[in-house]
């Protein structure tokens, strides 16, 4: 049984720089001295951030560039980092839970001494979950019979309220609009005891809120803004594939092949036309609506509508997202495209000093003419 | 004198850079071809634009003649122009039916080559009357091109890559597919003459060898980069542009991350990598003396028209880095 040993993952000393881990602490600083607190005008190197700043400054009188080879965002001298010391506790957790997912072992593995990670451990006294419109009722009837007070009115709202039980808790706000009309539940005057579903920002004022769900055990707080702390950022939606369809690698026959006509001897004038480009757009890259999955809309939501992309067809990893999705022509060639570009010929003549260029300029105007 | 690593140009192009030219003769006049229509030339060192060279549309290519006098470009309106620096004057040597993608010129046979989306390369003798030489049919639209010595490597769409001998144009010495999978969109050739660098809209890079013996071919290979992890999810750029120094035998690559890396190809290492740049990287060039990077750097239309419109994207720039020899210089075996 000696085999089946288990390995125990240690979290190694690592870069905030550029998240690469070492041996020990040790060759951690000599890395940081040599990549990134190196001074780019002499040989010297340096201990920390802040001290090539000085040091840029002061000896070579110049502004401190941004720290070499680091990652995005993490290039500014702000942050003082000195082997591990030092760095964000935010980034810590977001390390931790890369390395966790890397290395395929569970969550907080690596000991959850800083951000996310604590807060799963903290056992919630409710369900985390979007309650019927019969449970609802129910713990309305409970409610009121706890706080032993029968009001018709309140119950014609809380009809009224059905469509708005996903609603954040401010969309319960009484209008404000009845003066004299009494604040309608006891919590929120009660001194001492804030209203449980109180959950929005500190700060805001407790607004008359309507009976049902404060102080109710087992009722969601529907807190407003972002989701519950302590749930995973996005999951990773195992079930998810892009949509079927894309063609794959770029078909070679793209343009129909080359222009009939052997080679030209002559330098013939400049077509005038918008050109064969414009005319012949491919058939297969036309923006199309494809349903996509949430998870998929989240990512592209700020691509080119460029037809859908299917990383998985073409050969990628799943997770994979190409900034440029159109297989059959270039961004160059796509720019050339737009109007802004392509429009050129009749807006703006050049003076020409050039048989050739006069003659494309007569061409020019007559085709003005017959437009 | 303040000794400056990088030095931002005052005056830019007011839309995109499309391309980027050193001149041959003088290590500090840049050539700056735009989507604006314009072709500026810039003298770096004084930070100043010493002309502008107006086309009828977006100017993709420029080269400079190597006596430094003459500038010829090509773009969305299909002239190949030549530009007489002193007068500022120009003269149409040829047309392609669609946009000029690249052009070339070799100083072996003094010809200036243009390849276009027209599927075609032609050949031009600038100093004759009748400049177009030969025009040769292609498969696939010309995405870019580069050349060394005799040897012209033609990139194009449908992955496919032709690699001629300029001498004999007729036809190609080679036919090869692109050893990545996804569409190229740049090339550049090793100054030593032993291969080539392409790179694919899905940040990945390949080094391939002209030559096609088993035991030099086990030699190529690809990389990725200029990607990132963000929420799970590995993020792709295209690479804009690759461009070998030309002493070291290391190359940059350029993407549109807004990132620029500095590779050593034999060691199979990343040398470094300049801090992240506001937008995409569109182009990258060392000059002839490998002694300066230019970096143009402006929205790269990958989110199409929608992201031309967006606040962020409509700065423009072009970085000129002083190159010391350390950065750029494989690492000695210590």
């Amino acid at each position: 049984m000696v085999k089946k040993k288990k390995t125990k993952h240690v979290l190694r000393p690592w870069c905030w720089y550029c998240e690469r881990d070492f041996e020990d602490e040790k060759v951690l600083m000599q890395h940081q001295k040599a990549k990134h607190f190196k001074c780019g005008h002499c040989p010297r190197k340096l201990n920390t951030a802040g001290g090539l700043a000085v040091h840029i400054q002061q000896v070579h009188k110049l502004d401190p560039e941004p720290i070499e080879n680091a990652l995005q965002g993490r290039n500014g001298y702000d942050i003082e980092i000195f082997g591990m010391e030092g760095i964000p506790a935010a980034d810590v957790a977001t390390y931790k839970r890369k390395k966790e997912l890397e290395l395929g072992l569970p969550v907080g593995y690596f000991g959850n001494k800083a951000g996310e990670q604590n807060k799963p451990t903290t056992k919630r006294n409710y369900e985390n979950r979007v309650y019927t419109f019969e449970e609802l009722r129910g713990m309305l009837e409970t409610h009121r019979q706890l706080m032993g007070r029968e009001d018709d009115k309140m119950d014609t709202t809380a009809d009224a309220s059905g469509p708005v039980l996903h609603a954040a808790p401010q969309t319960y706000v009484l209008p404000t609009g009845l003066p004299g009309l009494p604040p309608p539940i006891p919590p929120v005057g009660v001194p001492g005891i804030p209203p449980l579903s109180m959950t929005g920002p500190p700060g805001v004022p407790p607004v008359p809120v309507l009976p049902f769900p404060p102080s109710l055990p087992g009722m969601p707080p529907f807190p407003p803004g972002p989701a519950p702390p302590g749930m995973p950022p996005f999951p990773p939606a195992p079930g998810m594939m892009p949509p079927p369809g894309f063609a794959g690698l770029p078909p070679p026959e793209a343009l129909g092949g080359p222009p009939p006509g052997g080679p030209s001897i002559t330098p013939a004038p400049p077509r005038k036309d918008p050109g064969p480009w414009l005319s012949k757009p491919p058939s297969n890259t036309t923006p199309q609506s494809v349903p996509s999955s949430p998870m998929k809309r989240m990512v592209l939501a700020s691509k080119t509508p460029s037809g859908p992309f299917d990383p998985v067809a073409a050969g990628l990893k799943e997770n994979t997202v190409l900034q440029w999705t159109d297989m059959d022509f270039s961004p160059l060639e796509r720019r050339a495209e737009d109007p802004k570009y392509s429009q050129f010929d009749a807006s703006e003549d050049i003076e020409m000093n050039e048989a050739g260029g006069r003659s494309a300029r007569s061409r020019a105007k007559a085709r003005d003419f017959l437009d | 004198m303040t000794f400056l690593v990088e030095l931002e140009l005052e005056t830019t192009p007011t839309d995109g850079i499309a391309c980027l030219a050193w001149s041959t003769v003088d290590q500090k006049n840049l050539l700056v071809g735009s989507w604006d229509s314009s072709l500026r030339l810039y003298d770096t060192d004084a930070n100043k634009q010493l002309a502008k060279f107006d086309h009828k549309a977006a100017v993709l290519g420029a080269c400079f003649s190597p006596d430094g006098r003459s500038v010829f470009s090509g773009g969305l309106d299909t002239w190949l122009r030549m530009w007489d620096l002193q007068q500022e004057e120009f003269r149409v040597l040829s047309t392609h039916s669609r946009p000029i993608s690249s052009l070339i010129y070799s100083q072996v046979t003094n010809n200036i080559i243009t390849g276009s989306w027209d599927a075609t390369l032609a050949v031009h003798d600038p100093r004759s009357a009748t400049p177009k030489v030969a025009s040769y049919d292609l498969p696939e639209r010309v995405y870019h091109m580069d050349s060394v010595g005799n040897t012209l490597v033609v990139a194009m769409g449908g992955r496919k890559i032709n690699i001629y001998d300029v001498r004999k144009m007729e036809k190609p010495t080679q036919e090869r597919e692109s050893s990545l999978r996804f569409m190229t969109r740049a090339l550049a050739c090793m100054p030593s003459g032993e291969g080539f660098a392409i790179a694919s809209i899905e940040g990945r890079v390949a080094v391939e060898i002209f030559d096609m013996s088993p035991a030099v071919q086990a030699k190529k290979y690809a990389f990725k980069c200029h990607r990132q992890t963000i929420d799970g999810n590995d993020h792709v750029w295209p690479v804009n542009s690759l461009a070998f120094h030309p002493i070291h035998h290391t190359f940059a690559s350029a993407g549109s991350d807004g990132l620029v890396s500095i590779w050593d190809h034999t060691a199979k290492k990343r040398l470094r990598q300049y801090p992240q740049y506001h937008n995409a990287v569109n182009a990258i060039s060392f000059n002839a003396a490998g002694s300066k990077l230019a970096i143009g750097v402006s929205y790269g239309w990958d989110k199409g028209q929608e992201g031309a419109r967006a606040p962020e994207n409509g700065r423009v720039s072009i970085f000129v880095r002083q190159v010391t020899d350390k950065e750029v210089m494989p690492k000695s075996k210590a």
